[in-house]
């Protein structure tokens, strides 16, 4: 009897706390947030991270054309002229410096994420001087390999 | 007098389906700089419906965190020229990435719930001694810059680590008070602790992205703590 009683209580409360729980759920996801990325403002340190970021999808995307260049090219000697010669024509050459770029850039701020995990530029201070080394860095790379490939 | 325009989130769950923002121009003294708080005052004066946290006025309790010109900070001590600039231009919006339950009123449970994850008390089972439990300076002097946290979850909402994964990244300040309990020689849970956090998204979906210490209205670095338990964890063979 009391067990039954306690079972029919414990029940009870269940389904309570579970319609609570319910509404509660309800509540939480009609409520706004906000997270309009626009109108936030972004330290150097962020944007340096999320360029990192893209600059990761960009090669992971680029890795099918990249590798079949690099096996058309290794096919033969006719084959390698015909890989250099895709690559001469100005569209083509622009997207290859723009993955060269992209590729210096991500080694770079890469480099910054292994220097901050021994402990080097984890202050404020020394985590925007690393952001703006990896900018500057990157930007003397992509005028050098710009002047190499033109 | 001068003018400040100041626009501000606008959400009432019982009015409104969605948020909006509101522009309202505040005169402000000329000849001295006010608090961005002094001016929410001012505009609240105009339309009483404004709602938004506040208490001390003077950056210890931490519960006016507010999205201020897109940066976090704390409303009392952020002083208007320099949140507004010579544009005279305030933009108020609520901590990102939380639930807004009014105006610049954001629900922080997921905030506390996080902080609550790290057990943030020491834990000791040994009998105290009777006077109280000993540290050395050197022993407290580590706990400098991680014991000054005030919970205002500025770095935690401007965290985009946190804002996709609220539920099982820690944050910068949940991750901030666990070293500091991981750090303190009198609490002896370290092991146990490190357990807790070991896994794939408690502590290493830190991307070092560093919004937490841009933010600290402490200036507490997050980043840092956050370092040294990640090599804790490597330390223990992760």
């Amino acid at each position: 009897m009391t067990g039954n009683r306690f079972v029919t209580q414990a029940l009870g409360e269940y389904t309570l706390a579970g319609l609570a729980n319910c509404s509660a759920e309800i509540v939480k996801t009609a409520r706004p947030v906000n997270l309009n990325l626009f109108s936030i403002k972004w330290p150097v340190t962020a944007l340096v991270s999320i360029a990192h970021r893209i600059s990761g999808v960009l090669l992971f995307l680029a890795m099918p054309l990249l590798l079949y260049l690099f096996e058309l090219s290794l096919s033969s000697e006719a084959g390698f002229r015909r890989a250099g010669a895709m690559l001469a024509s100005p569209m083509p050459r622009l997207v290859g410096w723009l993955l060269a770029v992209a590729l210096l850039y991500h080694l770079i701020a890469g480099c910054r994420h292994l220097l901050m995990d021994m402990g080097f530029g984890e202050t404020w201070r020394g985590g925007k001087a690393g952001a703006r080394t990896v900018i500057a860095i990157s930007v003397l790379g992509a005028i050098l390999a710009g002047i190499l490939l033109w | 007098m001068s003018q400040v325009l100041v626009s501000i989130y606008r959400y009432n769950p019982e009015q409104d389906s969605k948020p909006r923002m509101q522009s309202l121009a505040v005169d402000v003294p000329g000849d001295r700089d006010l608090m961005v708080l002094d001016v929410l005052e001012l505009a609240k004066a105009k339309d009483p419906s404004i709602t938004y946290r506040r208490s001390c006025r003077e950056g210890v309790c931490g519960s006016d965190g507010m999205n201020i010109n897109g940066v976090n900070g704390l409303a009392c001590i952020t002083p208007l020229t320099k949140a507004a600039g010579p544009a005279r231009k305030l933009v108020l919006r609520p901590l990102p990435g939380l639930p807004v339950i009014r105006d610049l009123v954001v629900d922080l449970s997921q905030f506390y719930e996080q902080f609550e994850k790290i057990r943030p008390w020491l834990i000791n089972d040994e009998p105290p001694p009777p006077a109280e439990r000993l540290q050395s300076p050197d022993e407290r002097a580590k706990l400098d810059g991680l014991y000054e946290c005030i919970l205002c979850a500025c770095c935690t909402t401007s965290c985009p680590s946190f804002w996709w994964n609220p539920d099982k990244f820690v944050g910068p300040a949940g991750l901030l008070q666990s070293y500091r309990f991981l750090a303190d020689s009198r609490d002896a849970a370290t092991a146990e602790r490190l357990a807790e956090l070991d896994d794939p998204f408690s502590v290493f979906r830190c991307r070092g992205i560093m919004n937490c210490v841009s933010v600290c209205p402490k200036g507490l670095n997050p980043t840092r703590a956050i370092g040294k338990i990640r090599n804790m964890l490597v330390e223990r063979g992760t």
